[in-house]
C-alpha cells in the first residue's frame, strides 16, 4: 500500500509569494523517489487518493475528483520519468477559492531543470493551443512538454517553476477546475 | 500481488452489429505496448466497417495522454487512408474531460465528430424539468415523507451510515434525511443541472452540511463500487426505459450487506370518492400515456421482481397511500393540478391526442381534486416501497 511507503501531512504550507492570494493547505504526501518510481501504478494511486480527499467539499465532488485525478496523474507521470535516482517526491495541494494548487517537488538532473523552465515559459505562450493540436496529430508519443500543454489547453492550468532544496525542482500548477464548464 | 494488479482496469471491445468500438474503465499505461491487443482490435474494427465507426468512450473514466495519443493516432491515420469512413466519438457529459479532449480530434480531421451522449436517455426529464415543476416536487416529497420517515428504518436507514440518493432531483429528500437521521455522509446524484443548482442553493441558504450534490448518469455512475450502506432511488426507475440498468448500478455502489431502497408508483391505482369511475379511467390513461414515452408508471408492484433479478436478497416490499387526509388537502389538490397540467398538457399534445380525449382526460384529474377537497371525500395516491440487501 502506498501509505505504508509514504507519509501524509496535513500541516501548514509555508509557501507564498508577495502579492499572491493566500492558498490554504489541504493535503501533502511525501515519498522517497525510489519508492515512487518502483511501480508505475503509484501515479494512479496518489492522484486518485488525493483527488478524492480534496474534492469532498467542492460543489460537485465526483466530477471534481475525476478532473483533478486526470490532471494530477499526468503531472505525476512526468515526475515518474525523472532521471535523478535519489531524493524525495513531495505532492502538496492547497486551495484558494475555485483554484486548487498542486506543488510537485521532485529531484531532477540539471538538464531536466532547464527543460522544465523552458517548457513552462512556452506553455504560457499564445500559440500553446496550436502546438498542442500539432502534437496530437503528430507521430511522436506525447513528450513531457505536451503533457503540460494539454493541461494548459484543456484544464486552463497555469504553471510556475521554483527552486527547491538540493537537486530538486518544484512545479507549481494552478487548476481552476471548479470553474470549468460541463 | 495486490488486488489492483488482478482487477481489469479497462476494457476495449468491438461490436460488429453496431459498428461500435468501446473503451471503458481506467486506461493509464506506462508503455504503449500494454495497449497492444486493444490497438490491434481497433485497427481490425476499422478494417471491417463501412460508412461509420462509432467510438464509444462514455464509460471511459480515465485515460492518460500516452493512451489517448495511441488510440487517436490509429483513428487519425485511418481518416487519411480511408476518406470514405467517418468516426463518431460518443462521450458522456458526466466525465468532465472526455468531450474536451476527444473534441480536439474533430478540429484536426473533419471526418471525426464528437457527440455527447445522455440527453435522450431520460425521456421524462424534459417534461418534469420544465414548467415550474419544482414547487410540486417539493409538495410531493412533503406528502410522501410523512410515511417514509417511519418506513425507512425498516429498510436500513439509521444514524451514521454512508448513503447515496440516486436521481435526487431537487434534493429535498436528502435534506429531510439529513435532518431526521443524520447519516455521516450523503452523496446525492442527479442528471439535471437545473435541479442540482436549486439543491445547492437550498443547501447554501439553509446552511445544510453533509450532502454532496453531484452530476451524474444513474446508469453509468462515476461513484466507486461497494461504498454505501444504503442507496435510495425514489420515483425514478419508473421513468427510465431500462430500469434494470439503473438497478445494476445501484447494486454496484452498495456495500455487500447494505441495502438498496426504491419507491415507485402504480398510477392506475390512484383512486378517489366520489366520482371514482372518472378518476379510474383517467389514471388508466396516465399509465398508457407514460408507456407511449417508454416510461412504466405501473412499476411499483414489479419492484420485487426487479430486485430479485438484479441479485438482491432479503427483499422487503410494502405500500403506503398518500391521501387527502395527510396534512392539508390543498397540497394534495395542488399536486393533482400540476399532474393535469403536464400530462393533459404537454405530454398529451406531444402524443397527438385530440381535444375530446384531452377534455375527458383532464376531467378525471378535476374529479380527483374534487374528491380530495370534498368534506366527505377521499383521494389516494399509492406508492410501493421495496428494498433488497446486496449479498455479502
Amino acid at each position: 500500500m502506498l501509505m505504508e511507503q509514504g507519509r501524509t501531512r496535513m500541516g501548514p504550507v509555508h509557501h507564498e509569494l508577495a502579492g499572491e492570494p493566500s492558498f490554504a493547505p489541504m493535503i501533502q504526501i511525501d515519498m522517497e523517489i525510489k519508492a515512487f518510481v518502483s511501480a508505475w501504478r503509484h501515479c494512479d494511486y496518489v492522484s486518485t487518493y488525493m483527488a478524492r480527499m480534496i474534492s469532498q467539499n467542492r460543489s460537485d465532488s465526483v466530477r471534481h475528483s475525476n478532473l483533478f485525478s486526470s490532471a494530477f496523474n499526468e503531472l505525476l507521470e512526468v515526475a515518474f520519468r525523472t532521471r535523478h535516482a535519489d531524493g524525495e517526491l513531495a505532492c502538496r495541494v492547497s486551495r484558494h477559492g475555485a483554484t486548487d494548487r498542486i506543488e510537485l517537488t521532485f529531484p531532477c538532473v540539471p538538464e531536466e531543470r532547464q527543460f522544465y523552465e523552458q517548457a513552462v515559459s512556452q506553455v504560457a505562450g499564445t500559440e500553446a493551443r496550436e502546438r498542442y493540436l500539432n502534437s496530437v496529430s503528430g507521430d511522436l508519443a506525447p513528450s513531457r512538454e505536451v503533457v503540460l500543454l494539454e493541461l494548459a489547453v484543456d484544464y486552463n492550468a497555469t504553471f510556475r517553476v521554483e527552486e527547491a532544496e538540493g537537486d530538486a525542482i518544484r512545479l507549481v500548477v494552478d487548476l481552476p477546475l471548479e470553474g470549468l464548464e460541463h | 500481488m495486490s488486488p489492483y494488479d488482478v482487477l481489469p482496469r479497462f476494457r476495449a471491445q468491438f461490436d460488429a452489429n453496431n459498428q461500435e468500438f468501446s473503451i471503458s474503465g481506467v486506461v493509464r499505461p506506462q508503455a504503449i505496448d500494454e495497449l497492444g491487443p486493444s490497438i490491434a482490435s481497433l485497427r481490425d474494427a476499422i478494417g471491417r466497417v463501412r460508412g461509420v465507426l462509432y467510438v464509444n468512450v462514455r464509460r471511459l473514466t480515465q485515460m492518460n495522454n500516452a493512451a489517448f495519443h495511441a488510440f487517436s493516432r490509429v483513428i487519425l491515420d485511418a481518416c487519411r487512408a480511408r476518406p470514405d469512413l467517418k468516426f463518431v466519438v460518443i462521450t458522456s457529459s458526466v466525465v468532465g474531460w472526455t468531450s474536451r479532449k476527444f473534441g480536439r480530434l474533430s478540429g484536426i480531421e473533419p471526418n471525426i465528430t464528437v457527440q455527447e451522449y445522455d440527453s435522450e436517455f431520460y425521456p421524462g426529464q424534459g417534461f418534469l424539468e420544465e414548467g415550474g415543476f419544482v414547487p410540486i416536487l417539493r409538495s410531493q416529497t412533503k406528502m410522501t415523507w410523512r410515511h417514509e420517515r417511519a418506513i425507512l428504518p425498516r429498510h436500513g436507514m439509521r444514524h451514521g451510515i454512508v448513503m447515496a440518493d440516486i436521481c435526487c432531483g431537487i434534493g429535498d429528500f436528502a435534506v429531510l434525511v439529513q435532518k431526521e437521521f443524520q447519516p455521516s455522509r450523503i452523496v446525492a446524484l442527479d442528471h439535471s443541472i437545473s435541479s442540482l443548482t436549486y439543491a445547492r442553493q437550498v443547501m447554501r441558504e439553509f446552511d445544510i452540511r453533509g450532502i454532496e450534490y453531484t452530476y451524474g448518469d444513474a446508469s453509468e455512475m462515476l461513484l466507486d463500487e461497494a461504498q454505501f450502506d444504503l442507496v435510495t432511488c425514489r420515483h425514478s426507475l419508473q421513468i427510465f426505459n431500462r430500469p434494470e440498468l439503473i438497478l445494476k448500478e445501484l447494486y454496484r455502489i452498495c456495500k455487500p450487506g447494505g441495502r438498496v431502497y426504491i419507491t415507485n408508483e402504480k398510477n392506475s391505482h390512484c383512486l378517489g370518492e366520489p366520482r371514482a369511475e372518472s378518476i379510474r379511467w383517467t389514471y388508466n390513461e396516465v399509465a398508457k400515456l407514460f408507456g407511449h414515452f417508454e416510461m412504466d408508471v405501473e412499476l411499483g408492484p414489479k419492484s420485487r421482481r426487479y430486485l430479485m433479478e438484479a441479485g438482491f436478497e432479503d427483499i422487503r416490499v410494502e405500500t403506503f397511500m398518500v391521501t387527502n387526509l395527510d396534512g392539508d388537502p390543498q397540497d394534495f389538490a395542488e399536486v393533482i393540478a400540476a399532474w393535469a397540467d403536464v400530462y393533459a398538457g404537454d405530454m398529451a399534445a406531444r402524443r397527438g391526442d385530440g381535444p375530446e380525449f384531452v377534455a375527458r382526460f383532464r376531467q378525471g384529474f378535476q374529479d380527483h381534486i374534487f374528491a380530495a377537497l370534498h368534506p366527505k371525500g377521499y383521494a389516494g395516491w399509492p406508492i410501493w416501497v421495496a428494498s433488497g440487501r446486496r449479498p455479502q
